[in-house]
């Protein structure tokens, strides 16, 4: 016990020393979360929306399909976002291969499934009156977009909570598609990966592996209490809506 | 586009004149899948269900660590065991780094998470009355315990179904405590990152390609069982 104490001593103050090149790791870290999570809300809402609002054939199986790309495993991501990428490949011309666009653009896509396959399940789980009373009183796709997105608050927290948890935790699709450069591609997550297996430098995996479980714990915490609020109003207001009615 | 293609078209080839690497990636990686699920639920089943059924003080907190440590990130967990598994740490002496055992236990530790809070989750979906009225019938714990895993056996098939798919896709914690080992500790997640890395195109699209069809069995078996267990759910209504 002794021995992992000193680690963890040994590993403290090298967050303070390392702390340029920590903090722009951190810094870059953030930055894939929030792009690539952004992104993907702004091209998964809309679409999860859809397919939670929509009444056409073929919603469950799109739903379905949602689901299952789920279960993608990063790292086959990574390898076709690469090949997409890479100068011979069809998107070549862009050079986002091995550069931070390329990063942002897998990420996108990993984030992309959980806004995606979430936002509907959210919708579907609310009371089956609500929505249909929106229709009823002549809300149009808007409106009802709007008012579904309003209720359904916390799974889409949710959605964004897993979508920048994914971004904070992947390794392999980063490493593959951004070539793991330190100052440039690298995250905290792939840092601690390149650490050991390139360097060996343990002490330094430990700092790098306590700030990514701060920043998680802070970026949770933050999303979880917005999250609990906001479903206190909701409720209220929806259990007091249902009285007057 | 063709060249995409052509990575594709070249890599089926690699597959089915498959290099005896090939298949020693494929059996581990079916070795570890099994072995940490199997594990994950003689481990996590108990701690779920105590968790999902229990009446102890603390049990709330208990399952928010739980669902909690679902957002841990895998290298983490990968780092932690690398560090108490270092020569001189306190289960040096069990020389996991670099070897088979170590992923065995990186990815058993990796699935549990699934298991215990899925299957907490699951049996508290329960109908409210059904335990109640076992309890007032006599059961027992280990009596209640086996009825709500069978009625809940969809939600806990879901848990088993998560941990394995967790397994099949990791990369981080395997390559940081079992050091990504050509030929020997690899799966196949964790190849095609190696063969990306070397630029490899080829066998890394070849890899992939074994990696999404075994996903599809798997996951797909695992899948269709749970639709088997669910038509004797219609067994119960109509009781």
């Amino acid at each position: 016990m002794a021995y992992l104490w000193d680690q963890l001593r040994a590993a403290v103050p090298l967050i303070f020393s390392g702390t340029s090149e920590i903090l722009t790791t951190t810094w870059i870290t953030l930055r894939i979360a929030l792009v690539s999570t952004g992104i993907a809300l702004i091209v998964g809402l809309p679409i999860g929306l859809v397919i939670g609002l929509g009444r056409f054939r073929g919603r469950r199986v799109l739903h379905i399909l949602a689901n299952a790309s789920l279960a993608l495993p990063p790292v086959l991501a990574g390898v076709f976002v690469l090949l997409v990428l890479l100068p011979q490949g069809p998107l070549g011309s862009l050079h986002f291969a091995f550069s931070i666009y390329g990063v942002y653009a897998v990420q996108t896509l990993l984030a992309l499934p959980y806004i995606v396959a979430m936002t509907p399940a959210a919708i579907q789980a609310l009371p089956p009156g609500l929505l249909a009373q929106a229709r009823t009183l002549g809300a149009g796709p808007l409106q009802l977009s709007a008012l579904a997105l309003r209720e359904a608050k916390i799974g889409v927290i949710a959605a964004i909570i897993a979508a920048l948890g994914t971004a904070l935790s992947e390794v392999a699709a980063i490493i593959i598609v951004g070539a793991n450069i330190q100052g440039d591609t690298q995250t905290l997550a792939t840092a601690i990966v390149s650490q050991i297996y390139d360097y060996g430098n343990y002490p330094a995996a430990l700092a790098i592996g306590v700030v990514l479980l701060v920043l998680i714990l802070a970026l949770m915490l933050v999303l979880t209490v917005l999250q609990q609020r906001t479903s206190g109003v909701r409720l209220r207001f929806r259990t007091s809506g249902a009285t007057g009615g | 586009m063709t060249a995409l293609w052509n990575t594709v078209r070249e890599a089926v080839p690699l597959i089915l004149h498959g290099n005896p690497t090939l298949f020693t990636v494929i059996w581990f990686t079916l070795q570890v899948s099994a072995i940490a699920t199997a594990g994950a639920a003689v481990i996590g089943l108990p701690i779920g269900l105590t968790l999902g059924l229990g009446r102890f003080r603390g049990r709330r907190v208990l399952q928010v660590l739980a669902n909690a440590s679902l957002g841990v990130p895998p290298v983490l967990i990968g780092l932690a065991l690398f560090l108490v598994t270092m020569p001189k740490a306190p289960l040096g002496s069990l020389h996991l780094q670099g070897t088979r055992q170590g992923v065995f236990i990186a990815q058993t530790i990796l699935a549990l998470p699934f298991v215990v809070a899925f299957s907490a989750a699951a049996v508290q979906g329960l109908a409210p009355g059904l335990l109640a009225q076992a309890r007032a019938l006599g059961a027992g714990r280990p009596q209640v315990y086996a009825l709500a895993l069978r009625e809940a056996r969809i939600g806990v098939l879901a848990a088993m179904i998560a941990a394995l798919g967790a397994t099949l896709a990791e990369v981080g914690a395997i390559v940081v405590i079992g050091g990504n080992i050509y030929g020997y500790d690899q799966t196949l997640a964790t190849a095609a990152l190696y063969e990306a890395n070397g630029a490899h195109y080829q066998d890394a699209v070849a890899i992939g390609l074994v990696l999404i069809v075994l996903i599809l069995v798997l996951i797909g078996a695992a899948s269709l069982l749970q639709l088997r267990g669910g038509t004797s759910m219609r067994f119960r209504s109509a009781t």
